[in-house]
Order: C-alpha cells, then sequence, then structure tokens
C-alpha cells in the first residue's frame, strides 16, 4: 500500500459536486478516490496511504468537522481541505484551528482547488518525511545506554563537560568518552545538529 | 396715790372691757379679777383674790409660773412683758380653754405689781383648725388627682403645681413654684404660641381647651390636653390662670399609630387591590373597605349596594346566575365561598374580580355574618388570555423562524448545483486541450445541462415559498406589540442575565403592519443584541427597546452596549448570508430588511452613544399614509 502514489481522497454527499471535482481532478492528473460520506471515508481510511483529504464541511449525519474530529482522535495525520458553503466561514475558521491546512468556498476556480490540493500533498510528504526522521531519531536514542541518555540530556540543555561531570560525580573525562559516543551513535555532525534532534524527537 | 375718783375711773375701766384683766402681786397673789375675768373663769372676785394666779393656769403653765417670778425677781428681766403669749387656762369647772396673755408691770421699789389682760382664743383656734384642715383636704385633693394642675401668675410665674403635675414634668416642686412656667417646661418651639394663647385667654370667660406638648426635666416631651380658666377678683382683675392637664402621650401615640396602621391596611387594598367586606344577612346590613368602592368604580359616598341591587347594577348580566347561585349555596350553610365574575363599573369597563366569603354567626343575635375578600384580577385574567394568544402567536412566529432556516438550506441547495456546473465546465476546458477526452468533455457538458436546470428547480421553490408570505397587515400600535414581545424577549434576556428596559412613547400614532413579521423583526435585532451583548465589555448588560414618534412616522430601536459593529463590515450587513456568528445564517438582517421595506419602512443602524449598537426601524403612521392620498 505504501508505495501507492499520493491519492486525493474526496468526501462529499452531492453527487454532481463530487463527480464534477473527480473530472475536474482526473483531467489534471491526480488520482482520486471518492466517498459519499464521512462514515464511508471512516471505514476505508488507511494511516499509511499517502495524500490529502478534500472534505465538504456541510454533510448530513457526520459532517466534515466531525470527521477532522475522529481523524485528530485516531491520529491521522493526512492533510485536509474544506469546501464550504456561503454561510460557512465560522465553521471554517474553526476547522482551520483543528489543524485543516486550507478551505476554499463553493464555487471555486479549478485552479484554487488544484493548488490548495497540491499544497496538501506536499505537507502530507514532508509529515511523513518527518515522522519518519522523527521515528528514527527516538530508535537511536533507545539503542543509547542509561549513562549515555543521562549525558545526551544536559549536553541538550547547554551544560558544559566540567559540570555534566559535577552532576553525574565522574571525571570530566569520562564525560568526553559518553559524549563522543552519543555523537557517534546519533550519528550527529555537530553539537547543533544534535541538540536539533533531541528538539525532534522530543515533539509529539 | 390714786384718789378716788381715780380710782372709780380704774374699777368702771376694769369692769366695761371684755378681756379679762387680772392684777397680782410681785408673789403672784391676785389683788383684782374684773368682771370679764369672773365671766371667763368662773369665779367671783371675792373668792379668787388672795390666791395664786397659778390657780388659773393649766398645769404645764402652772409648774413654771413661779419660776418666772422668781426669774423676774432676781434678774429684773421679765420675758413675758409687752410681748404675750399663748397659755392654757383653767375655768373654775376644772375645763381649760386657750387664751392669749399679755403682762404689764406696774412698777414700784417695795412692791411692784403686774397687770394680766387675758383673751379667750378658743373660737380663733376652731377656726383655724378648721381652716387648716380645709386646706389640707384641698391639698390632698390636689396630690391625689391624676390630673396636672398648675397655676401661673399674670407674669406666667408657677403659683401652685400639684404632685401629679410635679410627676409628670419630672421637677420637685420647690423647682417649679416662681420660675417661669413657659421657661421651665415649653419647648421653645412652643413657647411664643402658648404665650400667646394665655394672652388670648386672658378675656376669655370660659374655659379654653389646648393641647400642648410640655417638656420634662428628663427632657421627654409630653402631649398634655389643658382645660385653662382665668381667676379674676372681685374687681374682674385677672389674678392668675388655672390649668388642669391631661397626659394624653400615650393615647395619642396610639390613635397615632392605629391611624396608620388602617391607612397602611388601606394602601395595601389599594396596592393589591383587594377589598373586603361584612354582611350581616338579617339587617341586610354591610360595612365596605375604601377599595371595595374603589374595585366597583364607585364613590365612597355611595354605600354598600344591598344584594338585589348589587347584582342588578354591579354584576356584568352574564356572571348573574353564577353569581346568585354561589351566594346561594353560603346563605343555606356552605361554610365559604371562593368564586370569580365579572362586574361593570358605571363608566361600563368590565373588571374580572376574585370574591372569597366565609361566613359565622352574630354572637349577639344568632344572625348569619357573611365576611370575605373582593380582588381585582383584571390583570391577571387578561394575562392569562394574553398569554394563550402569545402561545398562538409564537407558533406562527415559529414557522417564520424556520423561514430563515429553510432559505440557508435553500442557498446551500442552489449552491450546489452551481458548483457542480461550474466544476463540469473548467474540467471541460482541461479536457478538450487532451486527447481522448471527447466522452468525458460530452459527459461534462451533459451534467451542466442537469445542474443548471436543479438550479432553476432551487429557484421555482424558493420563489413558491416566498410567494405564500403575503403580508396581512392591519392598524397596529407598535407599543402593544414591543409589550407582547416583551414575554419572549425577557425569557431570553433572563437567560443571558440581561436587563430588558421598555422605554415607550405614550399615545403613539398606529401603523399598517402585519405584526407577526414585525415581531419577527424586533425579536431578530432582539437577538443580534443579546449577541453583540456576549461579545461586549460586559460592562453594560442592559438592553433597551424604545419608541417614538418622528414626523409622521413611528420608529421601533433596539439599544444595545455590546461589541458595535465594525466599520469594515456594517456595509455588508443587511447582505443575504452574511453573519459573523458561529451559529448564524446571515439572512435575519436580510429578511428582517425586507420585511420593513415591504412595509415602506426603513431598516438602519447606528452607534449607540458611549458603545454598542442602535437598531432602528421606521414605519408610516395610518395618518401619515393618509395624508399622502
Amino acid at each position: 500500500m505504501k508505495d501507492k502514489a499520493p491519492t486525493v481522497f474526496l468526501v462529499d454527499d452531492d453527487d454532481a459536486v463530487r463527480t464534477s471535482i473527480r473530472l475536474l481532478l482526473r483531467s489534471v492528473g491526480l488520482p482520486v478516490e471518492t466517498f459519499s460520506s464521512a462514515q464511508e471515508f471512516l471505514d476505508n481510511v488507511d494511516g499509511d496511504r499517502l495524500g490529502c483529504l478534500v472534505l465538504d464541511i456541510r454533510m448530513p449525519n457526520m459532517s466534515g468537522l466531525e470527521l477532522q474530529q475522529r481523524l485528530n482522535d485516531l491520529h491521522h495525520i493526512i492533510p485536509v481541505i474544506f469546501i464550504t458553503g456561503h454561510g460557512d466561514i465560522p465553521m471554517a475558521v474553526e476547522a482551520m484551528q483543528h489543524g485543516a491546512v486550507d478551505f476554499i468556498q463553493k464555487p471555486f476556480r479549478d485552479q484554487d482547488l488544484i493548488d490548495r490540493i497540491n499544497q496538501g500533498l506536499e505537507k502530507d510528504r514532508i509529515n511523513r518525511d518527518d515522522l519518519k526522521q522523527r521515528d528514527g531519531i527516538r530508535e537511536r536514542i533507545n539503542d543509547l545506554t542509561p549513562r549515555e541518555r543521562e549525558v545526551l540530556d544536559l549536553v541538550a540543555k547547554g551544560k558544559a563537560n566540567k559540570v555534566i561531570a559535577g552532576d553525574l560525580n565522574v571525571s570530566q573525562r569520562t564525560v568526553e568518552i559518553h559524549r563522543a559516543r552519543v555523537m557517534e551513535k546519533m550519528g550527529a555532525s555537530s553539537l547543533a545538529h544534535l541538540v536539533r534532534m533531541v528538539i525532534e524527537a522530543n515533539r509529539v | 396715790m390714786p384718789t378716788a375718783a381715780a380710782a372709780l375711773e380704774l374699777q368702771t375701766l376694769l369692769d366695761a372691757t371684755v378681756d379679762a384683766i387680772i392684777i397680782i402681786d410681785q408673789h403672784g397673789l391676785i389683788e383684782r379679777f374684773n368682771k370679764a375675768a369672773e365671766r371667763l373663769f368662773g369665779y367671783p372676785e371675792h373668792e379668787i383674790v388672795g390666791k395664786n394666779v397659778s390657780l388659773l393656769m393649766g398645769d404645764e403653765h402652772r409648774a413654771h409660773h413661779d419660776s418666772y417670778l422668781r426669774n423676774y425677781q432676781a434678774t429684773g428681766s421679765a420675758k413675758i412683758i409687752g410681748t404675750g403669749r399663748e397659755i392654757e387656762a383653767l375655768r373654775r369647772d376644772g375645763s381649760t380653754f386657750p387664751a392669749a396673755l399679755s403682762v404689764g408691770e406696774i412698777p414700784s421699789l417695795q412692791n411692784p405689781r403686774f397687770v394680766g389682760v387675758i383673751h379667750d382664743i378658743s373660737i380663733r383656734r376652731a377656726t383655724m383648725a378648721a381652716l387648716r384642715q380645709e386646706r389640707d383636704r384641698a391639698q390632698l385633693y390636689l396630690d391625689t388627682t391624676e390630673v396636672l394642675l398648675v397655676a401661673i401668675d399674670t407674669n406666667g410665674l408657677i403659683v401652685l403645681v400639684n404632685r401629679k403635675g410635679c410627676e409628670v414634668l419630672g421637677f420637685a416642686e420647690a423647682e417649679l413654684i416662681g420660675r417661669d412656667w413657659f421657661e421651665q417646661v415649653i419647648p421653645l418651639q412652643d413657647r411664643a404660641a402658648a404665650r400667646a394663647q394665655f394672652q388670648a385667654a386672658t378675656d376669655s370667660t370660659t374655659p379654653s381647651y389646648s393641647e400642648r406638648p410640655v417638656r420634662t426635666r428628663h427632657g421627654d416631651t409630653r402631649l398634655i390636653a389643658w382645660r385653662t380658666t382665668v381667676v379674676r377678683s372681685s374687681e374682674s382683675k385677672t389674678l392668675s390662670f388655672l390649668s388642669s392637664g391631661e397626659d394624653i402621650t400615650e393615647q395619642r401615640f396610639t390613635e397615632t399609630q392605629l391611624r396608620a396602621r388602617e391607612s397602611h391596611l388601606r394602601a395595601a387594598q389599594h396596592i393589591a387591590h383587594l377589598g373586603n367586606y361584612e354582611y350581616h344577612c338579617a339587617s341586610g346590613t354591610a360595612h365596605w373597605s375604601d377599595e371595595m368602592f374603589h374595585i366597583l368604580g364607585r364613590d365612597l359616598g355611595e354605600g354598600p349596594a344591598s344584594y338585589d341591587l348589587f347584582c342588578l347594577n354591579y354584576l356584568h348580566s352574564d356572571d348573574r346566575d353564577g353569581y346568585a347561585q354561589e351566594w346561594q349555596r353560603i346563605l343555606s350553610g356552605q361554610p365559604t365561598g371562593d368564586f370569580e365574575f365579572r362586574i361593570i363599573r358605571p363608566n361600563g369597563g368590565v373588571r374580572y374580580v376574585h370574591l372569597l366569603a366565609q361566613t359565622a354567626r352574630n354572637p349577639s343575635d344568632g344572625g348569619l355574618v357573611i365576611t370575605g375578600t373582593l380582588h381585582d384580577v383584571t390583570e391577571r385574567s387578561l394575562a392569562a388570555s394574553n398569554a394563550q394568544q402569545m402561545q398562538e402567536k409564537l407558533a406562527h412566529v415559529g414557522r417564520l423562524s424556520t423561514m430563515g432556516e429553510m432559505a440557508t438550506g435553500l442557498a446551500h441547495e442552489l449552491n450546489q448545483p452551481l458548483t457542480a456546473i461550474a466544476t463540469y465546465a473548467q474540467a471541460a476546458l482541461r479536457l478538450m486541450t487532451q486527447a481522448d477526452t471527447e466522452e468525458d468533455v460530452k459527459e461534462a457538458l451533459k451534467q451542466i445541462t442537469a445542474q443548471s436546470l436543479r438550479a432553476g428547480e432551487v429557484i421555482r421553490h424558493l420563489r413558491s415559498f416566498v410567494k405564500t408570505h403575503v403580508a396581512k397587515t392591519e392598524p397596529t400600535d407598535l407599543n402593544q406589540l414591543v409589550q407582547d414581545l416583551r414575554v419572549l424577549a425577557e425569557a431570553d434576556a433572563r437567560a443571558n442575565t440581561i436587563r430588558l428596559v421598555l422605554r415607550l412613547e405614550d399615545h403613539l400614532p398606529s401603523v399598517q403592519a402585519d405584526t407577526v413579521q414585525i415581531q419577527q423583526v424586533l425579536l431578530n435585532l432582539f437577538r443580534n443584541a443579546i449577541d453583540a451583548t456576549e461579545r461586549g465589555s460586559g460592562d453594560s448588560r442592559e438592553i433597551t427597546i424604545t419608541t417614538r414618534s418622528v414626523d409622521d412616522k413611528v420608529e421601533v430601536a433596539v439599544i444595545d452596549h455590546g461589541s458595535g459593529i465594525p466599520t469594515e463590515i456594517a456595509a455588508n450587513i443587511f447582505s443575504p448570508f452574511f453573519t459573523t456568528k458561529t451559529e448564524g445564517t446571515g439572512l435575519g438582517l436580510a429578511i428582517s430588511n425586507s420585511i420593513i421595506r415591504a412595509h415602506n419602512g426603513i431598516l438602519g443602524f447606528r452607534q449607540t452613544p458611549g458603545g454598542g449598537t442602535t437598531f432602528h426601524l421606521t414605519l408610516p403612521t395610518l395618518a401619515g399614509d393618509d395624508n399622502e392620498r
């Protein structure tokens, strides 16, 4: 599944709107999968698939906002672009507050929608890279010995070797050896690189 | 030595004198005893001459007499000479009497003698005793009476005050006698009036009555009811003023309290529109409280009407039978009554009243007594029927408010085909530049046609919906309309802890309006005002609805002190689907605006002085319309 090309997932209860958008996206060569309700999408969602979600905000039963909330709860990181009606600005604002990439008002210019979708796909790629990278950093941190992790935490806090030696009640020479091992194991090219990796790993 | 003529002269003188005269020698032995002495003491002269004068004295004086004489002989000083004293004299028959004795000395070197003149004072004594007794009795009367007695002289100085007077005033008698009455006890602010009154009483022959305050020694003020008589000399000269007074402070206080309580009761009855009555069936007499007359619209002087007259002249004709039935039930033994009926006032006004009755037996004649209350419940009854009408209107307004939701839905419905059309068209344009897309383009164009028809369908739907709401206008009192709206608005306001204030101009001209539509508009403006207040700083949680007539128009304004309208959105405020609220449809003001325009009116807004927004709608008055025609 992971090998599939990034896909636009389109959820809209209106057949005409859904079909016309699908036709438009196909005309520019974007893979599209359509769903006529929020529930249908939820039932078929695959968190590992790349792409973005184009979501009608106003739908019967489960609204676009509710679906967004459910995906957040499930820790799906797929970027969401909302399609809103004329009077839905406040709902759109709420959607943005909950992490939507963007929204677009009906009716829309085709290029506007396509631009937003491309931005959404790019965002997904970056997110997944970050995630991958973050997962890698976390794995490497887990490989450190307890003592090395202590040293890493103190180094990340900006403490000098001498101070770390005092804190851990070991010789300064010992700290230097631990520190070299940490740099090597983490694959850090510099102290700044190491600190950035620690910050990245601590991000939720 | 006296000559014979002189001796005769002396003897005659002695015998003619009405007082007893006795001459004694230096040892106290009687030498002469005149005729008056014989009568007074009962001794003939020959029997008493040569006896010691102490024979004529009561025991007490007798004991001292010899020592008086010896003292005189030794010292030459006689205390009694020239002064006289009162003694107890002893008659021959052993009885005694009070007497005044004066003694003179007949000087002689060898043989000094004394002459005593004795006057019987028993009558004087008795008179004085009687007088003293009379005086004591008068004093006793003065002191035991529970009336203040005060006499003052023409200068205002106190000459007499009795025990009760002292007690009430708190002064000892000595602190009052001789003092200026007005200065001592009359409060400063009343002093001039009190003096003037006494001045006026000088010429009066009848006792005068007055109620005046006095200030006691303890600083209290007591109210005294005075009766004042002028005491005159035989030449009609004013000597003094004698006043008897009664302390009426407590009595007056009780009276005042009673009066106050009565007036409270009257006021309470007036406020509550609650009268009470008492009806004695045997005699047919009745008592009505003042409020009974007010409720029935009668003058106080008209008096309670008889039963028949009451039924005929006071009762609403439709309620007479019901009233008679209820009343009959009470008369035939039902202990209480509780019923509502309508009365007609002389001016034709109809009032709804609630009567409570309770029966009892008159302890004196055993007759049936019905007591109870009459409560004017017109407002409550009208409010109840108003509430019912309001309920019906509410249902209507409810239907209307779905109009807003439907319009939103319709807008959405319209937006969908438009979106599809635009998207198909754009997709078709893109596809036409690509190879082998003829089928797709054809499908797109077909869809565009279908969606256009769908949009037309939506518009037809919308038009038919609007058509069903042709306004039914009628002459409308906007004050009444606002009042009717109050129930709804207040519920909203309370839920948001906002105070609703109505400031309605009296005598507002009527306007031609569909009341339900105008209420819908006002309710919408009011809800907007609540939202604006919620968004505001929260300092002034008050919304005011005002009415006023301006030239030939009537203006209703809804004034809030909320967040106000930013200038950048002010231009769009009446546009359909424009909203700043999360739950808003963006149609409220747009619909309101079109309703007011359909009424030939204007809906506008301005900034409330001090912050917030004032929405105002003006409608032409009926008179204004007539003038134009």
